[in-house]
């Protein structure tokens, strides 16, 4: 409080109203704990009394001279940090505090000189210019020193806690299923880690001991009026903080020209990288740039929010580029994951969006990320489309070698084996197409009596995609010339479906019934697989006769021979053919054996009198291990090993 | 006008067609009545935006004001070419020759538009950090009497604008930004006037590489005017629409600072003068193109007419504070043509604060119409494609 004992106490008569006001403004400024708006007003009344004191007193001719002196006071404080390679910020409290003080003062006087009338006193008007000059100059480092702080601590302040975007849902579909007859596809291991949300992560942008340092600059500069100055700084290097963030999380600077012809590879990690980047850039940078915009600018009213979109408008505008790039871009199946990654993780921040950007001027970015999320539920529902579509139509010109599973099969039920991770957004986005596809599907699951997984708006939508799926492999199956491979071609496949829906989180939404109804099915091809090969062979060694007890030698010869030359033929193709599931292929090689064997042992047993080596080219026990030979996948004959046996 | 003035009769006009029974002869007759409702239109639209007055500041060529009826006048167009191509034509035109090469072009070139959208709404945050920075100088100017601080504060920020708008478009690229980053080692300057600090890098949102007058450049790809029994057919509102397209967009990159603009007044689409609809674009071209040469050589942010305005105050009021600096003081007559000035700038600012967001708002609006467009064109192609029997 130096102005205040510096002040000259009035000493003539006319004067002793001011000198009287001006003792009770010191009085009170000496007061302890006053506020420091309060304390603010006092200096600056008690400036302007000495002034009106000295002005009078020395009658518009020489005076200001104490004015003068305490301009030459605070001048002498401000420019010496002008030819000072040090920081004021970096060099103690106390260089702080004298500098903030001489500022303090600087302004008061400036105010004092301008709230006196200006009649043409040159000295007067020397005083002000001088003084604005020294304002002009303080401002200058003040905003000099601002830029300093802030690029300092910008650097030290790296969010301890970064996720990588890898532990995220990472299963990349890189084949098309357009592309896939006859390939072997990838199986794609199933993973749902959503536990990894990085939920609002607020840190210190800049440390926290730091921000009243800030404070006290823009409380300053505003008080000055140099808000815009402190304003433009501040964005400056916040706005390019959170451009150096963004660059960290590796976006690729991409057009929406790049975005439409890149290649589905790259576009899934982009894709991962923006559902990534999102998360991040608004939960945790925008977050904590919204918190240290209200922590420094809080009380300067809309420049706090002015601030706060200038420095996140190009990041944001670069994350709505792509997004809008991707929902305009042909909905691929193979996207939909990503797609509904891309959804949700817009979805989830939308009220963040609505309240970070809540005032007028944000409306824009409000609007603009509520377009996107139409635009991402219409590709979601688009891309689930086409991909129904490409089950129903994929088609094949060639049989599928050895009736084993189709990698369309495996690619569709692991594809939507991924679903149940999002069932409540497709069940939101699905549910206008609901009622179309219900009465598609025939299954008792959609009537009222189901239950609500089975009944819910995705449950249907994945029954119908598997009935298309369905159609689809009995058109293939069509393709076999043979009928019984045809079978094993359907019931390895809906064998597959039962068990990915048994094994998975599918069950629920298929339920028990849709089980019981497609074991029966692939049971019932199983059946008819027996049937259609075995019967004829069986038929064989059916007594003609049943009345007599044996054949004739001939006769024996004959049926054996017939025999022999059909379980060849059948071996000698069935070995090519494929059973991929171990418990299948035992019980189908178990329920053949009873069959064939048995017929063949009981065939034997009824002729003991002609069984001898010439007659009988293979032994119940040759049948017995043969059998086990078929379903393998790798085609055998048994002339040749016979020829080679008997020589 | 606003667009939707247009649009709510156009749709109107639709509605009543759609609920004629058309019968061959009069749908082609219609066709050609709406073709050249279409270029009468559009014609009558650029007429208007050529006859501008240069005098009235509000409207001159290439201010904010004008080039928000440059792009409501674009919405419209597309909403008028839309009904054209779409709506009461038979469907399956639109994959037959010549339509079935020129609207897959077509959709080539709205998606380079569109990125070029996306650069100028990002240009336009540097014109609002511009705007910022005329505000600090209309601040200090603003009080009386003017000293030597406010004529430092003036002259810092009007060094900062200067060099802001200077820059050339390379240097809008990512060069910048590294190049200016805070290098403070401080305290080395010692002159009163440091460097301008009030610098914000213009960050790019595209790939360095991209170029804004490439883009350009290639729009006009494969655009030539249809010849012979095809200016009749549909080809020809494809023709129009994509000129109008490339050049609302040239202009746009002309306007307002944009990542790499090298050999943008090199760009002509061939757009023959005997097409009465053309004549307009064709002397906007002209003229713009003009303006566009005389800035190249010295490096500009744009043509913006807000732009140039502050350009050329700011020159003065440099003048103006050097002068001060180096006298000490002024003379009233300077001091009052300097307030003149500077209340010119404050106007100027004033139409920016009132016109950047809406225009900003009005590109998001074309990108959302061209998206919307091509979508709805490629489902067309999608639907011709599936009804009709595959060529073998």
């Amino acid at each position: 409080m130096d102005e205040c004992q510096s002040a000259i106490p009035a000493h003539d008569g006319d004067l002793h109203v001011v000198a009287a006001a001006h003792h009770i403004v010191k009085a009170l400024g000496t007061t302890k704990n006053l506020s420091d708006d309060l304390r603010k007003i006092l200096i600056d009344l008690d400036a302007h009394l000495s002034l009106i004191t000295s002005n009078i007193d020395s009658k518009g001719g020489k005076g200001f001279v104490e004015v003068e002196e305490r301009l030459k006071r605070v001048e002498r404080k401000i420019v010496i940090w002008e030819s000072d390679r040090i920081m004021i910020w970096d060099s103690g409290p106390k260089e702080v505090s004298d500098y903030l003080e001489a500022v303090d003062e600087v302004q008061t006087l400036i105010d004092s000189l301008r709230g006196l009338s200006m009649n043409e006193n040159q000295k007067q008007k020397e005083l002000l210019h001088r003084a604005s000059s020294l304002l002009q100059m303080a401002m200058s480092r003040l905003e000099e020193e601002l830029i300093h702080m802030l690029v300092k601590h910008k650097q030290q302040s790296e969010p301890t806690y970064m996720p990588s975007p890898s532990s995220q849902r990472n299963v990349v579909y890189n084949e098309s299923v357009v592309s896939l007859d006859n390939e072997s596809a990838k199986e794609a291991s199933s993973k749902s880690s959503r536990s990894d949300e990085c939920g609002e992560y607020i840190v210190d942008l800049v440390p926290e001991h730091v921000i009243p340092d800030i404070k006290s600059i823009a409380k300053v500069m505003f008080a000055s009026d140099y808000g815009q100055e402190f304003c433009e700084a501040f964005i400056g290097v916040r706005k390019e903080a959170l451009e150096q963030h963004f660059d960290i999380l590796e976006n690729g600077k991409l057009s929406i020209e790049d975005v439409l012809k890149m290649e589905w590879c790259s576009l899934s990690t982009e894709m991962n990288k923006w559902t990534w980047s999102m998360k991040i850039i608004f939960r945790v940078y925008l977050m904590s740039e919204k918190r240290l915009c209200d922590q420094v600018l809080g009380e300067f009213g809309s420049v706090n929010s002015f601030c706060f979109l200038e420095i996140a408008k190009t990041t944001i505008l670069c994350l709505l580029n792509f997004g809008e790039a991707i929902a305009m871009g042909p909905q691929e199946p193979e996207k939909l994951l990503r797609l509904l990654d891309m959804y949700e993780t817009l979805a989830d921040l939308v009220l963040d969006i609505d309240a970070l950007f809540s005032e007028d001027g944000g409306s824009f970015v409000r609007l603009e990320f509520h377009k996107l999320l139409e635009g991402l539920a219409d590709s979601v529902k688009a891309a689930f489309n086409t991909f129904r579509v490409a089950v129903s139509s994929n088609g094949s010109l060639y049989p599928f070698p050895g009736g084993g599973v189709h990698p369309l099969s495996k690619y569709v039920m692991n594809y939507i084996s991924m679903f149940p991770d999002y069932s409540s957004t497709l069940n939101l986005l699905l549910e206008d197409q609901h009622s179309d596809v219900a009465s598609l599907v025939s299954e008792p699951q959609c009537g009222p009596t189901a239950s609500l997984s089975t009944s819910c708006p995705m449950a249907c939508h994945l029954r119908s995609i598997t009935s298309s799926l369905e159609s689809n492999l009995h058109k293939k199956s069509k393709l076999y010339k043979d009928e019984a491979l045809q079978h094993i071609f359907l019931m390895n496949n809906l064998h597959y479906m039962v068990q990915k829906v048994k094994g998975s989180e599918l069950r629920p939404f298929f339920g028990d019934e849709w089980i019981r109804k497609h074991n029966a099915k692939f049971q019932q091809h199983e059946m008819n697989y027996e049937r259609v090969t075995w019967s004829s062979v069986v038929l064989l060694l059916k007594d003609d006769n049943p009345g007599s007890s044996s054949l004739s030698k001939s006769a024996f010869k004959e049926k054996c021979k017939g025999f022999s030359i059909a379980f060849e033929e059948v071996y000698k193709n069935q070995t090519s053919w494929c059973i991929p599931d171990p418990q299948l292929r035992e019980d189908l090689r178990i329920s053949t054996s009873l069959k064939v064997v048995h017929a063949y042992r009981t065939f034997l047993g009824r002729n003991p009198a002609h069984v001898d080596d010439k007659c009988i080219k293979h032994t119940v026990e040759d049948v017995e291990k043969l059998l086990l030979d078929l379903f393998e996948g790798s085609p055998r004959s048994l002339r040749n090993s016979r020829r080679m046996m008997k020589t | 006008m606003p667009a939707t003035d247009y649009q709510a009769s156009f749709l109107g006009r639709i509605s009543i067609r759609r609920n004629q029974v058309i019968a061959m002869d009069g749908n082609h007759e219609q066709e050609l009545q709406d073709l050249e409702l279409f270029s009468k239109h559009v014609s009558e639209r650029f007429a208007e935006l050529l006859s501008s007055p240069d005098d009235i500041p509000f409207d001159a060529l290439l201010s904010i004001s004008w080039l928000r009826k440059l792009l409501d006048f674009f919405l419209c167009c597309e909403a008028e070419f839309k009904g054209v191509l779409m709506m009461g034509n038979d469907p399956s035109q639109i994959s037959k020759p010549p339509l079935d090469r020129l609207i897959p072009e077509f959709l080539d070139r709205s998606v380079k538009a569109l990125d070029v959208c996306n650069a100028v709404t990002n240009g336009l945050e540097s014109v609002r950090h511009y705007q910022k920075l005329a505000e600090i100088v209309v601040s200090a100017l603003e009080q009386k009497p003017i000293g030597d601080g406010q004529s430092r504060r003036a002259k810092k920020a009007l060094t900062s604008l200067m060099s802001a708008m200077n820059v050339d478009d390379k240097e809008c690229s990512a060069a910048k930004a590294t190049e200016r980053s805070w290098s403070f080692s401080r305290r080395g300057v010692s002159s009163k006037d440091r460097v301008p600090e009030h610098f914000r890098s213009v960050s790019n949102q595209v790939a360095k590489n991209w170029s804004a007058a490439k883009q350009i450049q290639a729009m006009t790809n494969n655009l030539v005017p249809p010849r012979g029994a095809e200016g009749s057919g549909l080809a020809s509102p494809v023709y129009t629409m994509s000129v109008i397209m490339v050049f609302v967009m040239w202009a746009l990159v002309a306007a307002i600072p944009c990542q790499e603009r090298n050999g943008l007044s090199a760009i002509h689409f061939p757009a023959p003068k005997q097409l009465n609809w053309a004549q307009s674009i064709i002397g906007l071209h002209e003229k713009i193109g003009e303006e566009w040469k005389k800035k190249e050589k010295k490096g500009t942010a744009g043509l913006l007419d807000e732009m140039q305005k502050m350009e050329k105050l700011g020159n003065i009021l440099m003048d103006f504070t050097d002068s001060f600096q180096f006298h000490g003081d002024i003379t009233d007559q300077k001091a009052e043509e300097a307030a003149a000035r500077s209340a010119e700038l404050a106007e100027t600012c004033r139409r920016m604060e009132e016109g950047l967001l809406p225009l900003q708002i009005q590109i998001r609006e074309v990108f959302h119409r061209i998206v919307k467009t091509r979508t709805e064109l490629l489902n067309a192609l999608d639907q011709v494609g599936k009804s009709s029997p595959p060529l073998l």
